[in-house]
């Protein structure tokens, strides 16, 4: 059951078409086991590894950044419903140049001195996250030609357990580059609205920054059969 | 039934948000004896892979698993890159081993996850501290069986310097590393 449902929504690892895939995939099959009594738990982040203004993008720098100003809201579950309570969350992103402050990032667009694109934050009581942020800008890149990136945020989620640990993307509704790219093109039809926000005006600042929301799900620490 | 988030991968621009100041020194609440998991990771062509993110989740020297924090960093956890050689270098203290919820026992090992462009899915598996015939009734490598296959997972010792484990790592192809879902 629980194998039906991910194959349904995570990419393969390989998948021709994102070319790095080609000789990092491994060729072997996966080895099936329970989560052990370790992965069954994870790593506690105490409340004051973050700070409240880590979850703020926008005030980075001495001055506000360029771009769309937006808040992202939404809510991290796990299969059954339930809130992931008290969880790292870290995001990051290009600014709305498209361009990250990365050594190894040559795309001749420029740098702003007042975005970092760099965030983190814990969930609430009731699972509950929200960023401020500019909307990232698409970029190229050197997979096929003419291949540019969608815009997208990059999330790190660590669950209630290691076992739930995921590292993905976000995307942005209506984006015309979804159809080319072959990142987000690598998730199976049934998973890929799972990972484009929704416009969530009233969840945005009226007048200064537009909502939107992204909820994701986790799978659950015991949802592997019992056995080996 | 809600379907899962799917996942993506990395990417290549990760170093300045997701790396921390000593990130690969472990933190434990007690003692232990301190050692190096330390090695290089290659990809299906042998082609070192230089912008992996390695993290690592293990039991403390009694096979307690962690909780809490030193303050500033969760216990028990490490995160590093590996470097322009592929290397990456965990500073930790030697893991116990531990019992399962029916009563199996986990040979001393570590928990790791690697992470990169080209990963779609992060790959997860666990390296073993203890040689085969010490490893024999753990889950994992009853699960495996093969020990060639088996053999992937185990850190060897160097004979120089025993507090060092070696580890290298093979994402496909010849050698390639057991990798486990759940």
């Amino acid at each position: 059951m629980a194998e039906t449902r991910l194959a349904d929504v995570h990419p393969p690892y390989l998948y021709p078409d994102y070319k790095s895939t080609r000789h990092r995939a491994p060729a072997q099959p996966l080895v099936r086991v329970a989560p052990s009594p370790l992965e069954a738990a994870g790593p506690a982040f105490p409340k004051h590894f973050v700070k409240e203004s880590e979850a703020d993008l926008t005030t980075w720098g001495k001055s506000a950044p360029l771009g769309e100003k937006m808040v992202l809201v939404g809510r991290v579950l796990d299969e059954g419903g339930r809130p992931v309570r008290r969880s790292l969350i870290e995001v990051w992103q290009a600014n709305a140049s498209g361009k990250y402050p990365h050594p190894v990032d040559d795309h001749e667009a420029p740098l702003d001195p007042n975005f970092l694109g760099k965030g983190q934050l814990l969930t609430d009581d009731e699972g509950r996250y929200r960023v401020v942020t500019v909307k990232p800008g698409a970029y190229p890149w050197q997979n096929h030609a003419f291949g540019w990136r969608p815009a997208h945020i990059h999330f790190s989620l660590f669950g209630n357990a290691y076992a739930q640990r995921l590292i993905t993307q976000m995307f942005f509704p209506g984006d015309p580059l979804l159809a080319i790219d072959p990142i987000f093109q690598s998730v199976p039809e049934a998973g890929r609205k799972l990972l484009i926000a929704d416009l969530d005006l009233e969840h945005g600042v009226e007048g200064v920054a537009l909502g939107y929301r992204f909820d994701m799900l986790l799978r659950g620490p015991h949802a592997t059969p019992m056995g080996v | 039934m809600a379907k899962p988030t799917p996942s993506q991968t990395v990417g290549p621009f990760f170093a300045r948000e997701l790396l921390w100041q000593d990130g690969g020194k472990v933190l434990f609440p007690g003692h232990g004896d301190r050692i190096t998991l330390t090695g290089r990771v290659f990809d299906g062509n042998g082609a070192p892979i230089f912008d992996a993110l390695f993290e690592t989740w293990q039991a403390d020297s009694g096979g307690k698993v962690p909780s809490g924090g030193d303050g500033a960093r969760p216990y028990g956890y490490g995160r590093v890159s590996t470097d322009t050689n592929g290397a990456y270098s965990i500073d930790t203290v030697m893991p116990g081993s531990f019992k399962g919820p029916a009563g199996e026992t986990y040979a001393p090992q570590i928990s790791v996850a690697i992470f990169a462009r080209g990963l779609l899915k992060a790959l997860q598996t666990r390296v073993f501290l203890a040689p085969l015939e010490e490893i024999k009734d753990d889950p994992l490598a009853r699960a495996i069986g093969d020990p060639e296959r088996l053999r992937t997972l185990i850190a060897t010792r160097d004979p120089r310097d025993p507090k060092i484990y070696r580890w290298d790592v093979r994402l496909r192809g010849a050698g390639e590393a057991v990798f486990i879902e759940y």
